[in-house]
């Protein structure tokens, strides 16, 4: 352990050495990809026949291989599906990472050389793999499959497209609206009719109605869900965090500084965001004993898809659903979910088209829904359904398969949510839409926990989101 | 504090059972003792806490995961075999204990031999090699995790368990720093004797320096033990089928079950963590005993 | 360089005089040390040399194009106010986390080291248990244990009177609750110097006690030195891991599970996070690159300070 001062020349010495032995970076890549070229892919009976005895209506053979998505591990839902898939095209070979998507694992298939074929993931994160040409355009296959892009909801749609190419297939639609605790207002003295979700001061007075400190906070009364809903209250103001093509960071304007004091202001209301946290981070969310059988909220805006856990954990207590409005009482709503992509470099094209359109066509959601209504009818729950992003699934599902008769308030709550799905918007395809949400996010939490005032923090935010997106458009 | 009057108390006991009777007593030592008692039993308590909560959450209703009470309402040991059923859990825990003992195996001897040589041998610039063995310790893992995985797909050793393990057939530097350390403790006479008894290199390493270390490589063994077997990031780059999984990349399948709806199931992720953790305590147990009396071994001859 | 052996001159090589008898030993210490020699090539120095390459580039694993951009990256650095942030948590949580984990696990290995019968194994298992617990289950765990309103920390903090703070929320109070949790995991370091404290000759103890020395004294002047090879091992490496600490926090504050938190933002943002989003995240690979080199020659310099230091105060019976 002497003579500590060599030790930067001899690393040095050794890295030099290494260099001119060291493959460079480009041949290693091919060299990788190689041995994968060799593999079982090619041996298979290539796409000569017919498409075997399947049913599938294109011409679909060989190897597939899935990235971000379970079959194994996967619900009713995904299992069925893949079902429809193999009985259609029963001479593809499918293979699933049986995980959900993560960029990081996404990163290390692509980088292999043994690329995914088909992937599924958020379209959140959709425009970052867009503009590094990760992604086939998939006007060609809906072309082949004769899958008409205008049966996806137009907000998921608009997610998925850049230059006026889908580059994905939406698959769930997830879009949000306010919960109401009846017990809550009742408590409070309020009707849950009569709040006025339009106008910002009706909210903030009930909040105030509403909260319960008894020692400690034991109620929230309105939870603005930040930073996660940010979007939604600058929408309702008629604004946004971020321009359609997702090329603009719009953080540092009048509405963002004005939603983010205003959902301060209600969290304040409730005793700040340190109590305020703690004490939902102590809740049953997905228990018997949540946050709405236990009485700890009034109401706050939430994925639709809380109902089922709702409706299926406390079915007794009970809750009023409402669309979350815009100052002008339109509905406005976030929208989210997962989307099927085929990687530019697959070679099963043809199987990774046969694959996604299937996933995502009407009959193939239809066959899922009915399964999960089988079964709930079986355990003797009610159905709330399926809420997919192809329009005419929706129809038939909440048609024809959901039936809610025997819970009118669930009813009514379902007819809310799908009464905002046409207008609801979606996060756009920015090639840096992981930066931008951290620079949000960050300038929320500052916000919140008072380590900035709201000028400044949104001012850094907006530099920063800007600065990585101009970097990643290049 | 002090580790002597233990041991004489110890000894005492031992030598004199039931001497301690017949003496007056010494409140002192009885304060003494009960205050040790206490400390003893709060950091235990401390320790072990957390863990028995997860075991009970792993046999409560899905509900109560999160609710305040320790014991559950009804006890569902069925969480059990229900995450049997949902996921080839038998599989990933043979892929686990596979790569666990590969592992181990590996890297205790070839760290040892590694280690062994910078004890040992007088070769030029020694002090700059090692320090090398540091400085690659001191690399942030994260940087060489891309070019690694390129360099075991290069291999073709993409989606099998190989480059879980093999990976230590070339040491590993945190090891050869530890028992470098313990190599150092050995007096070097031991080794002269053994060269003048003709014994060559290799086999001195083995059948003088191996032994007197071996409480040492126990705890390398045990260390590493824990380390592969805990060791989520490898085989989420490296793995992708369901049936390679070890058990925490298993885990992680469960936590993020695509599913939508709200079914995430915490009890069951409970009963993964209670199956990942509870080997680790039978082998900890188990080991205890070579570990214990290697070290105490150690203790007594290498002097 | 030349040296005077056994009344004949000879040559210097490395620090070390070159006789036939140092080119056997160094022969063989090649072949002692191969495997790691190898290891270090192709999975070591190949990759980070590479890395250093990607630090002067603009690198994105996604994108074909590769541009040398020279220093743009460490420059960037200079202005970018999450590298300011995240190396004053790491720091911050360096300077409480190594000092407190060496002293707690010290007393640990001394209670251990006391305890005698046959329950000495379950409480030896008891301190070790949480480390062979998953960074994920840790996480989880911390994430009920420390919360602000009824988590069982501050349960225990209210019998004592102390109305406990918001660990989960108050950026004031983020890094201690860290702290709090990484002291959970200090059994490593205990079984370290229990082991240490096992291989302290007793006869120096019982030399001592003729002399007449008390327990403070022995533990002074034989205990600490005895076991000063260990204390050093556990300051080096638990210094260079907490300047990567990852797994727990991430698992934490910036997982994306359903009902966490939305994220403690930038008081939780520790170097190697900050590193891993950049990489694989945001993949800005070179930035990466040039975040890992920054680290690493942190870690270095404060390694060698270490080593420097310790030279007064380490003891070896064999050199």
């Amino acid at each position: 352990m002497t003579r500590w001062s060599r030790l930067v020349p001899v690393l040095a010495i050794v890295m030099l050495v290494l260099a001119a032995c060291g493959p460079s970076g480009e041949s290693q890549s091919a060299a990788a990809s190689e041995p994968d070229g060799s593999q079982p892919a090619g041996s298979e009976p290539a796409a000569s026949g017919s498409g075997g005895e399947g049913t599938g209506g294109m011409n679909a053979s060989g190897e597939l291989f899935a990235y971000g998505f379970g079959y194994e591990t996967g619900d009713i839902i995904a299992k069925t599906r893949v079902d429809v898939f193999n009985e259609q095209y029963p001479d593809v070979d499918i293979t699933f990472s049986e995980s959900g998507f993560e960029d990081q694992g996404f990163l290390t298939a692509l980088a292999s050389g043994d690329a995914p074929d088909v992937v599924n993931l958020p379209r959140n994160k959709i425009g970052t793999y867009i503009a590094r040409g990760v992604l086939q355009p998939l006007t060609d296959c809906m072309d082949q499959a004769g899958l008409d892009p205008n049966v996806f909801y137009e907000g998921a749609r608009n997610q998925v497209t850049v230059d006026g190419e889908m580059y994905a297939l939406p698959e769930f639609y997830n879009t949000r609206v306010w919960i109401i605790n009846n017990a809550a207002f009742e408590d409070a003295g309020l009707d849950p009719e009569s709040v006025d979700w339009s106008d910002w001061d009706s909210i903030a007075q009930a909040n105030e109605a509403l909260v319960k400190n008894d020692g400690g906070l034991t109620r929230i009364g309105i939870d603005p869900k930040l930073p996660e809903f940010l979007s939604m209250w600058v929408r309702a103001l008629g604004g946004q965090v971020i321009s359609d093509d997702g090329m603009e960071s719009l953080l540092d304007t009048p509405e963002v500084a004005q939603a983010v004091e205003f959902g301060k202001s209600l969290i304040e209301a409730n005793g700040g965001i340190n109590e305020f946290t703690d004490f939902r981070n102590t809740w049953d969310f997905f228990g018997a004993n949540n946050q709405v059988a236990a009485d700890q909220i009034g109401a706050w805006p939430m994925e639709q898809w809380y109902l089922n856990v709702l409706a299926e954990n406390s079915p007794d207590a009970e809750i009023t659903v409402k669309p979350f409005v815009d100052q002008e009482g339109n509905t406005t709503t976030l929208q989210d979910g997962n989307s099927w992509a085929i990687t530019a470099d697959t070679d099963n094209p043809d199987a990774a088209c046969a694959f996604i359109t299937t996933m995502v066509a009407k009959d193939t959601w239809v066959a899922a829904a009915q399964a999960r209504a089988d079964q709930r009818e079986a355990d003797g729950l009610p159905n709330t359904g399926v809420y997919t992003a192809n329009s005419e699934a929706d129809d038939v599902i909440f048609n024809d398969i959901v039936d809610l008769s025997d819970y009118p308030s669930l009813q009514e709550a379902v007819q809310v949510v799908l009464e905002g799905q046409d207008t609801a918007f979606g996060f756009p395809p920015s090639p840096a839409g992981a930066e931008f949400q951290q620079a949000l996010t960050d300038a929320v939490n500052r916000v919140l926990s008072g380590e900035a005032d709201v000028q400044q923090a949104l001012s850094d935010a907006d530099a920063e989101a800007q600065d990585a997106i101009d970097a990643a458009a290049r | 504090m002090a580790t002597d009057e233990a041991r004489s108390a110890d000894a005492r006991a031992i030598d004199r059972p039931g001497a301690d009777v017949k003496e007056p007593i010494d409140w002192g030592r009885v304060a003494y003792n009960v205050g040790f008692g206490v400390v003893l039993l709060f950091f235990t308590i401390l320790f072990l806490y957390p863990l028995v909560w997860l075991f009970f959450a792993s046999v409560k209703p899905g509900s109560e995961v999160f609710s305040g009470n320790l014991l559950p309402s009804v006890w569902r040991w069925d969480n059990y075999p229900r995450l049997m059923d949902q996921q080839p859990v038998l599989q990933w825990a043979w892929n686990s204990t596979l790569v666990t003992v590969l592992a181990s195996v590996t890297v205790t001897i070839t760290s040892a031999l590694v280690a062994f040589a910078f004890a040992y041998f007088r070769f030029p610039f020694r002090g700059v090699v090692f320090g090398i063995v540091l400085a690659s310790m001191m690399l942030p893992g994260a940087v060489t995790m891309i070019p690694n995985y390129l360099i075991w797909d290069f291999l073709g050793f993409n989606n099998t368990l190989v480059p879980l393990w093999a990976g230590n057939l070339f040491a590993s530097p945190f090891y050869i720093f530890m028992l470098r350390q313990f190599f150092l403790g050995l007096p070097r006479e031991l080794f002269d004797a053994a060269r003048v008894d003709g014994a060559n290199y290799l086999r001195m390493w083995w059948s003088v320096a191996v032994p007197l270390t071996r409480a040492a490589l126990i705890v390398v063994f045990i260390f590493e033990l824990k380390v592969a077997w805990t060791d989520l990031v490898r085989p989420l780059i490296f793995l992708r089928d369901i049936a390679t999984f070890t058990l925490p990349r298993g885990l992680k399948a469960i936590i993020d079950n695509p599913s939508i709806g709200g079914e995430k199931h915490f009890e069951l992720l409970a009963v993964g963590g209670i199956l990942i953790t509870v080997p680790m305590i039978i082998v900890f147990f188990l080991g205890q005993r070579y570990f214990i009396e290697g070290i105490a071994t150690t203790g007594s001859t290498g002097r | 360089m030349t040296t005077v052996v056994q009344g004949k001159e000879v040559r210097s090589v490395g620090g070390v005089p070159w006789t036939p008898n140092t080119r056997r030993e160094t022969l063989w210490a090649l072949v002692f040390l191969s495997p790691w020699i190898i290891g270090l090539i192709i999975f070591t120095a190949g990759p980070m040399l590479w890395s250093l390459y990607l630090s002067f580039t603009d690198y994105d694993p996604l994108r074909p194009d590769i541009t040398f951009i020279g220093l743009d990256n460490y420059v960037a650095m200079l202005g970018d106010r999450r590298v300011a942030t995240s190396l004053f948590n790491t720091a911050f949580y360096t300077v409480f986390h190594v000092p407190l984990s060496m002293a707690i696990a010290l007393f640990l290995a001394l209670i251990l080291n006391r305890v005698g019968g046959k329950m000495a194994g379950f409480f030896r298992t008891a301190f070790y248990l949480p480390n062979v617990t998953p960074a994920v289950a840790v996480g989880t765990l911390f994430l009920l244990l420390l919360n602000g309103s009824n988590g069982l920390v501050n349960q225990g903090l209210a019998l004592i009177g102390i109305d406990g703070p918001s660990w989960l929320v108050d950026p004031t109070w983020i890094k201690p609750g860290i702290i709090l949790m990484s002291l959970w995991t200090v059994g490593n370091t205990v079984i370290i110097y229990f082991a240490a404290l096992r291989n302290v000759p007793t006869e120096l103890y019982e030399a001592a006690r003729i002399d007449g020395a008390g327990a403070w004294n022995q533990f002074r002047n034989i205990t600490l030195p005895m076991i000063s090879g260990a204390l050093f091992f556990t300051l080096v490496i638990n210094t260079i891991a907490s300047l990567q600490m990852f797994s727990e926090v991430y698992t934490i504050f910036f997982g994306q599970q359903q009902g966490q938190s939305a994220g403690a933002g930038e008081a939780a943002l520790f170097y190697v996070i900050y590193l891993f989003r950049n990489a694989f995240e945001f993949f800005k690979m070179g930035y990466a690159s040039a975040l890992a080199w920054v680290l690493f020659l942190v870690i270095m310099v404060i390694t060698v300070i270490q080593v420097r230091g310790s030279r007064r105060f380490v003891y070896y019976e064999g050199e």
